[in-house]
């Protein structure tokens, strides 16, 4: 049995009143992309700000990959090999496309060199060249990342999520917002990515969910209420009561209970 | 070379060999005084960069660098005037206090942002400030010191001195010239480009692992450098130092001086200093009331030109990029038909 | 000892209720314009010099309570309308702005009025025995004026529905706007508002200090102490404040020397910012 990816234990975290997770125990095997499902206000963003360091919890343990990382600043646990995108796609904005992917790059290294050309680094060119290239935003690498559209600022965000090699991508919502074209961009990137990094998303598109994701974890007030693959989740009762039972969400089920 | 950098070209090198002539062609110009006068701009431009740093830069409005400036010029002050140093420790001696006392105040201002981190840093500054005032015996309060130049360099017999107007005024040129470059080359560099992430996103350049605190701390602290090295040179250029220095006013006019001459660009600080500083010189001698022209420009500049003078000419030259590569199209066509 | 300590304390107390007018106008201008007013201790001084251009015109002190806030008023709305608005909440651009204001404002006075620091005689002299010694009537009834306007204050935002408003925006802008609240007249009303209790200050005040065009520069400081250690947007707690701070500032003042008190206080704000940054007092929380 290898080391789960990630792993948290008894993690709570509340705000004033409301408790937005609740003693949660979820086991990322990694190797598979996971995601994760619930109604709003299930808690899916505080665990993705709990992982990612941005906020500290109240009770509880976060390991990656065996190593205990809770409570540790975002920055550190970004060094770790964690990258997240955020729900509310930002990038910097003044700053153009492949400067954003270049800081990302540079970004994570412990000694930032104050008196280098920062242009002059010819490893840091060709990875940002290599990674336009992937999200396929080549043409716009001179843009001022501030006025691309929002599927553009996307995956402009997938982009800085990989090129610093991360161990474990982060996707909050990563079709959010997107046309139809888009997303089916946005998929393909995120399936060949999960050939070689553990990646968990949020997703509320169910058309995405139960395309990629071989596990599936579904959280409500909280707390985990089912977890397994994509047939099992299906086929649950609780999951379909809580969240499955909307009427454009049928044939997608239907789909994955036959696959 | 495309033409707006090959304006700016030209306009660097006539501004440098002007510079580079100032104590022979000013005098003839204009008068001995505007030496002095140009001296004067130089250093406090020096000040207004350490307000354009953190401000334009990181995006950190700090009301309270006349603190460091302070530093600078009462460490060269009371180190020659009490402690009797000779002028390079004295100079030392000024940089270092203020470095010191930036990094002291900054690990507790940085902890802040925004309307928090401006007020905190007027307080640190009106702090000393009353401690100023208060140790009278040592910083003369707001009447200050007055002290004698020690030599600078010292051949066997032949010294070269502050005393010389000429000498002074290459030396601080130098100097600030030598504090410029190295702020060009922050900003290109990877820390300098963290600062633009920092003042974009923070929690954007936290997230891809970019310890926010540490770097707005060195930027911080770098801005301390700036502003100490101007008040260490203030001092030596006055043989004078005060504690009316560092009131916080002194601070509001480097904020001014940095916004007006455009934040977030290298020169800004330099053209913004320059025009508040001529104005108060060609108005004062014909009407005392200057501060009013200044208030006015102030407010003018924020309303009309809020990315500062610098922002302005940005903008004039873009537009005659645009006329320009679009004239020889309509040149071809005119051609064919 | 103990009557120059209960002197001092007195009008310690005395004082902190006349801050505690300023700064509630501070509070205000930044609570819901987000504006820095660098300005602020200079309306405070227009009301000082109105004081005196009042009495020097018409003979009378007691217009001057009307007059000052008046022209306030005026003055504060039009620098919202002309030098605040087109800004359009840069805060950065703002403290530029104010602190250029306040160079202007400096220097009108001094063309106007003169670099000469004057002082107005109290328009009612004679002392009271209160609590053992003998006190200036006219500090007492400064009190009993700064309290009536303070209270006036509280029960306007309380009870009118412009003061709902502007409790509103404070607490939430967008909703406010939403909910059609004309949210620019607001902001308007609220630096005339401002402007016009810093020089309602003022006149209480002109007695009892000098006129001088630098009249400002001291009391800003005090005032941004008051937000701060009461809390932005926690009014009553600022208020609460400027008396607290201005009282012990004037008990340390019999044992040590102006400075002192001051770098104290000083100490005190910089420590509530980083340690306690909504204010030591509990009440209406942002």
């Amino acid at each position: 049995m290898t080391t789960p990816v990630l792993e948290t234990r008894n993690l709570t975290r509340r705000f004033g009143g409301l408790t937005a997770v609740d003693d949660l125990n979820l086991v990322l095997p990694g190797g598979k992309l996971h995601a994760i499902i619930g109604p709003n206000g299930a808690g899916k963003t505080t665990l993705f700000n709990l992982i990612s360091g941005l906020l500290r919890p109240d009770a509880g343990q976060i390991l990656f990959r065996g190593h205990d990382i809770t409570g540790l600043p975002a920055h550190e646990i970004s060094r770790l090999g964690i990258k997240r995108t955020l729900q509310v796609k930002s990038v910097f904005a003044q700053l153009t496309v492949a400067e954003n992917l270049w800081i990302t790059f540079e970004g994570s290294n412990r000694f930032l060199h104050p008196l280098r050309d920062a242009a002059s680094d010819p490893i840091a060119r060709e990875r940002v060249d290599r990674t336009l290239e992937q999200i396929g935003l080549a043409a716009l690498a001179r843009r001022q990342a501030g006025t691309l559209s929002y599927g553009d600022v996307a995956l402009l965000e997938i982009g800085m999520a990989v090129i610093s090699d991360p161990q474990l991508l982060l996707l909050d919502e990563p079709t959010c917002g997107m046309s139809p074209a888009e997303t089916e961009r946005a998929v393909m990137r995120i399936r060949e990515m999960a050939r070689t990094i553990d990646i968990v998303i949020i997703e509320h598109d169910m058309s995405v969910v139960f395309g990629i994701a071989d596990a599936i974890t579904v959280m409500a007030q909280g707390a985990i209420l089912a977890s397994g693959n994509a047939k099992d989740i299906a086929e649950d009762e609780r999951v379909r009561e809580a969240y499955l039972g909307r009427p454009e969400d049928e044939d997608y089920v239907e789909e994955a209970t036959h696959a | 070379m495309s033409t707006p950098a090959a304006i700016n070209r030209v306009i660097f090198v006539v501004f440098s060999i002007f510079m580079l002539s100032v104590p022979w062609s000013v005098p003839v110009l204009i008068s001995q005084f505007w030496v002095s006068v140009i001296t004067e701009i130089l250093i406090w431009s020096l000040f207004a960069a350490s307000v354009n740093l953190l401000f334009g830069y990181v995006g950190l409005l700090s009301f309270g660098q006349a603190l460091y400036f302070g530093f600078g010029m009462y460490g060269v002050g009371i180190g020659i005037d009490q402690l009797h140093l000779a002028f390079w420790p004295a100079f030392g001696l000024g940089i270092v206090a203020a470095v010191t006392m930036a990094l002291i105040s900054g690990v507790f201002a940085v902890r802040l942002t925004w309307h928090y981190f401006a007020i905190i840093t007027v307080v640190f500054s009106l702090i000393f400030y009353f401690i100023a005032v208060r140790v009278k015996p040592l910083t003369g309060g707001d009447d200050g010191i007055n002290f004698s130049m020690p030599p600078t360099f010292t051949f066997g017999h032949s010294a070269w001195s502050f005393t010389d107007p000429t000498f002074q005024y290459f030396f601080i040129l130098a100097v600030v010239t030598c504090c410029f470059y190295l702020m060009h080359r922050v900003i290109r560099s990877p820390l300098g480009k963290a600062f633009v992430a920092i003042r974009d996103n923070d929690v954007r350049a936290s997230l891809i692992g970019i310890n926010v605190y540490l770097v707005r701390l060195t930027a911080f602290v770098m801005a301390g450098f700036l502003a100490g090295v101007a008040g260490a040179l203030f001092a030596l250029f006055g043989r004078y130092a005060s504690a009316s220095y560092m009131f916080y006013q002194v601070s509001g006019e480097g904020v001014v001086w940095a916004i007006v001459g455009g934040a977030g660009t290298l020169f800004g600080p330099i053209i913004g200093t320059t025009l508040f500083i001529v104005i108060r010189e060609v108005v004062s001698t014909h009407w005392e009331h200057h501060s009013l022209i200044v208030g006015l420009m102030a407010i003018l500049v924020v309303i009309l030109a809020p990315k500062g003078l610098v922002g302005l000419w940005r903008v004039a030259l873009e537009h005659l990029e645009r006329d320009r590569v679009s004239e020889p199209a309509s040149h071809a066509l005119r051609i064919e038909s | 000892m103990i009557d120059t300590l209960l002197l001092l304390a007195l009008n310690g107390l005395i004082w902190g209720l006349i801050i505690a007018l300023i700064a509630l106008g501070l509070s205000i201008i930044f609570g819901l314009l987000d504006v820095i007013n660098i300005a602020h201790g200079d309306f405070f001084m227009i009301g000082t010099v109105l004081a005196w251009f009042t009495l020097e015109t018409t003979g009378n002190f007691w217009l001057g309570f009307l007059v000052a806030p008046l022209i306030g008023f005026i003055l504060g709305a039009l620098t919202q309308r002309v030098v605040i608005q087109p800004i359009r909440g840069a805060a950065a651009l703002s403290i530029v702005a104010t602190f250029g204001l306040s160079l202007i404002l400096q220097e009108s006075v001094r063309i106007g009025f003169g670099p000469v620091p004057r002082r107005i005689l109290p328009p009612i002299t004679g002392t009271v025995p209160l609590f053992g010694i003998e006190y200036d009537v006219y500090r007492i009834f400064a009190a009993a004026l700064s309290i009536a306007a303070l209270v006036a204050f509280f029960l306007f935002l309380q009870h009118t529905t412009i003061g709902t408003w502007m409790r509103a925006v404070r607490h939430d802008r967008d909703t406010a706007i939403a909910m059609g609240i004309p949210a620019k007249r607001i902001y308007v009303l609220t630096f005339g508002i401002g402007f016009a209790l810093a020089a309602f200050g003022g006149v209480v005040a002109a007695p009892i200090t000098t006129v001088d065009f630098r009249g400002g520069v001291d009391i800003l400081p005090v005032c941004f102490m008051a937000v701060i250690i009461g809390g932005l947007g926690n009014l009553p707690g600022t208020a609460a404040a400027a008396v607290l701070l201005a009282f012990f500032e004037g008990i340390i003042q019999s044992v040590a020397d102006p400075t002192i008190a001051r770098i104290a206080s000083l100490v005190l704000m910089s420590a509530v910012l980083l340690l306690r940054p909504q204010g030591l007092f509990k009440g209406y929380a942002r």
